[in-house]
């Protein structure tokens, strides 16, 4: 027998690799399949076989070969695929299976999770719905994470990785997994909550093996303890520590001798509290830094102190990525100037009161510069520089400074920054852009210019805002960019929208799989072009738009193809969520009251009354025993 | 900024969004409704623009702590037993002390903070978790940026 080399391609995140073109390529002898992607080549016997009955075939190879093959694909959609072409490789992919991604905790249970995959060792989990980050659903809502710490550590899982965002973490739940999982290393926290520095204080002391704590946009109670503290002598393996959200004080000699003490550190994220010479220190003692989130400095520093921050920046050859400036002074900001052209990431978006020429003398200088992410302060004059300088630029965020919109707000970003950028940064794929005014022209010509969008959010600050040039809606517009970026998978839009861009949109965006829609359309016809039109959709959310009945009911199963719905102040009625409830039975449909005390207590219910908020969802496991009294679960 | 009657995205969502004349809603995210073109000022909302916790903390600070022309912050004060309450703009004020002066003045009556008296109305506050505290406990600035509404309790209610 004869043996075959073959690059197992490893898809990117842009295509999903078949599971007969894999084992169509695997028994391909002598021919190297030359992908773009990064590859591992395998060592196989030659086979001669037909084009069907591959998985049979190759069940002729040892278990421990296609685990090594299967060990190559990483993107879960891949594996997703693979475990579905036969019963045999459904067992050994779920064996060998180590990562994990549940989108919503409350389509699975942790039981199951573990039934199926006894030796995962990294879980992502998402809690709340989106939306949960603009106050619009209550505290107490759920997304519990004990029952999964419970569950995992009574099963003996040897897990190592843990992703959360938008869930309830409590001090017990952080004491639990720091005692349960010898192997642990890395927790990643974002916009979580319930839980105080204490529980941290666990993580830092019991997890021996610990490389990553990431805490990005927690809330977090601050005790003020010692948990910097907690971390012993011993530990010297962390790659990556962010504190950034932490609101208190910060113990600086016990994160200085931690930092000190760890050579592998990367990734380093500190808050306020940490003031400009103990950063400066910091710096001195991790010259290899990757990633450095820096504190607040609003005060400029004096001659000797600029000095030494200088000379340590000067060092940290390796930087690639800068954050925090909760406030910065101007001065305080040129220090980092030797190491500008290094940056790829660059977020400035938390330091609101510095003036737009001073990031834009900044920003002018980092031409690598991957990611932006900046307040409208920074005008579009800023942006028409960002444009002629960062021209390998793919990310950009630009966020408001200014709640509300007051008139003599002349500095901010407007549609003339947006098509600046998409002329100058013609790799651009991904942007968030909150402004006060736009064009359907500018639209237009944005998506000429950029047809390699992957993620589209606009938000006009004021609601149903028309084109400011013709008092029209803004369909066009849109319409523009669905029509011309063939790869949109994620789209937020805004201003005065009739039912018409929702009909492009269902015509033109084909891979589009989140949507986010606010103070839009006219009728159930828009949803419902939408939901019909838009075949790879995975979250709907809606609010304060005119869709209703006709539009939820029209097509049940199609929810079934989606993660899942949310529409709040929309024209939905108890009685259709209630008819849908009973229509599907494996969604979940959630009815969140105003007030805890309107949900029980309405026995006469009215079903023409209008639903203030629902949340629905597919589920494998049926109705939550843990929603709030202000949770109604149909 | 001109409002006109398409702004029925700021009518509370238990209302019907026909209804003629905007009215005030217990809603729990606190959104008033605006009353057309004459109130230029509004309560800052909790759920628009789309933007996450820290940054709109940050910048509702930010905007408290402007001087100048044309910054003001409006909240609704209530006396306990008098249902029309009041509304006060925040950042007339450097302190607790011109605060709580103006308010006895306003409401022609003794308001401390702080100490229970007997004699005297208490002020206190509502926060942005949506908790009632008692005015007087942290300092101005950070008072600026979490209080949401206030309420002068009867003497014997503290």
């Amino acid at each position: 027998m004869g043996w075959a080399f073959y690059n197992v391609p490893c898809s990117d995140t842009n295509t999903s690799l078949h599971p007969f073109s894999l084992a169509k390529g695997l028994v391909t002898s002598g021919r190297n399949t030359c992908t773009p992607y990064h590859s591992s080549t395998v060592k196989i016997p030659f086979v001669a076989i037909l084009r069907t009955n591959l998985h049979q075939e190759m069940n002729y190879f040892p278990d421990e070969v296609i685990e090594h093959i299967f060990d190559s694909i990483a993107s879960h959609r891949d594996r997703n695929s693979i475990s579905l072409v036969s019963k045999s490789w459904h067992k050994i992919e779920r064996c060998c299976r180590r990562r994990v991604f549940i989108g919503n905790c409350y389509a699975i249970s942790p039981e199951r999770l573990i039934g199926r995959f006894p030796c995962l060792k990294s879980l992502t989990l998402k809690g709340k719905p989106h939306f949960a980050d603009f106050n619009l659903v209550p505290h107490e809502w759920g997304g519990f994470v004990h029952p999964w710490i419970d569950a995992l550590a009574r099963a003996r899982v040897g897990l190592e990785e843990l992703r959360l965002k938008r869930m309830v973490v409590s001090d017990e739940s952080l004491e639990l997994l720091s005692r349960s999982f010898a192997n642990f290393k890395s927790l990643v926290l974002v916009s979580c909550e319930g839980f105080t520095t204490d529980g941290l204080a666990s993580i830092a002391a019991n997890c021996r093996h610990l490389r990553e704590l990431d805490l990005q946009e927690n809330e977090i109670d601050d005790h003020r303890g010692q948990w910097l503290n907690c971390f012993p002598d011993s530990c010297t393996t962390l790659t990556s520590l962010n504190f950034a959200c932490l609101k208190g004080e910060t113990n600086l000699s016990a994160l200085e001798r931690l930092v000190a003490r760890s050579p592998s550190l990367k990734s380093l994220k500190v808050n306020r509290a940490v003031p400009l010479d103990a950063l400066t220190r910091l710096m001195s003692c991790a010259p290899q830094l990757v990633d450095l989130g820096v504190g607040s400095y609003e005060n400029e520093p004096d001659t000797e102190s600029f000095a030494k921050l200088l000379a340590a920046i000067k060092k940290c050859t390796s930087l690639r990525s800068l954050s925090g400036f909760s406030e910065v002074a101007p001065l305080c900001l040129t220090a980092f100037y030797p190491i500008c052209q290094n940056l790829t990431y660059l977020n400035l978006s938390y330091a609101a009161e510095i003036h737009g020429n001073h990031l834009v003398k900044f920003i002018q200088f980092c031409k690598r510069l991957q990611r932006l992410w900046i307040l409208d302060s920074i005008g579009d004059k800023g942006l028409e520089v960002v444009a002629s300088a960062c021209k390998e630029l793919q990310e950009l965020r630009v966020f408001p400074s200014d709640l509300h919109d007051e008139e003599d707000n002349n500095a901010a970003v407007t549609e003339v920054g947006l098509v600046a950028i998409s002329a100058g940064c013609r790799k651009l794929h991904s942007i968030l852009y909150f402004c006060k005014q736009m064009t359907n022209a500018a639209l237009i010509t944005v998506a000429k210019n950029c047809p390699n969008f992957i993620r589209f959010r606009l938000c006009i600050l004021e609601p149903n805002k028309p084109d400011h040039v013709t008092s029209q809606s803004l369909d066009e517009g849109f319409g523009a960019v669905v029509q011309a970026c063939k790869g949109l998978r994620r789209l937020s839009v805004s201003g005065l929208l009739t039912d018409k861009v929702f009909l492009y949109i269902g015509m033109y965006a084909e891979q589009l799989e989140m949507l986010s829609i606010a103070f839009a359309g006219d009728t159930d016809k828009g949803m419902l072009y939408v939901l019909n039109g838009c075949k790879k959709l995975r979250k709907l959310e809606i609010r304060d738009s005119p869709f209703g009945n006709a539009a939820l009911l029209a097509d049940v199963d199609k929810y079934e193809t989606m993660r899942s719905l949310w529409m709040s102040s929309c024209d939905v009625t108890l009685g259709g969520c209630k008819r849908l409830a009973r229509d599907a039975p494996w969604l979940n449909v959630e009815i969140i009251n105003e007030n805890e005390d309107n949900g029980m207590e309405r026995n006469e219910e009215d079903e023409r009354e209008k639903v203030d908020r629902l949340y629905l969802y597919r589920t494998v496991v049926g109705t939550r025993n843990d929603a709030p009294s202000c949770v109604t679960i149909l | 900024m001109e409002i006109s009657n398409s702004y029925s995205p700021y009518s509370s969502s238990s209302v019907d969004s026909t209804k003629p004349s905007p009215s005030e809603s217990s809603v729990n995210l606190s959104l008033s409704l605006t009353f057309p073109s004459t109130s230029p000022q509004r309560e800052a909302r909790q759920d628009w623009p789309p933007i996450k916790p820290l940054l709109r903390d940050k910048l509702k600070g930010r905007r408290l702590l402007q001087r100048g022309g044309g910054t003001s912050f409006f909240v609704k004060v209530y006396m306990e037993g008098v249902p029309i309450g009041r509304k006060l703009d925040l950042c007339a004020f450097s302190g607790y002390e011109s605060l709580l002066e103006n308010l006895s003045h306003m409401f022609d009556t003794s308001i401390i903070c702080g100490n229970r008296d007997r004699k005297h109305h208490v002020l206190t506050y509502q926060d942005k978790d949506g908790d009632w505290m008692m005015v007087g406990d942290i300092p101005w600035d950070m008072f600026l940026e979490t209080v949401r509404r206030l309420k002068i309790t009867r003497p014997e209610r503290c």
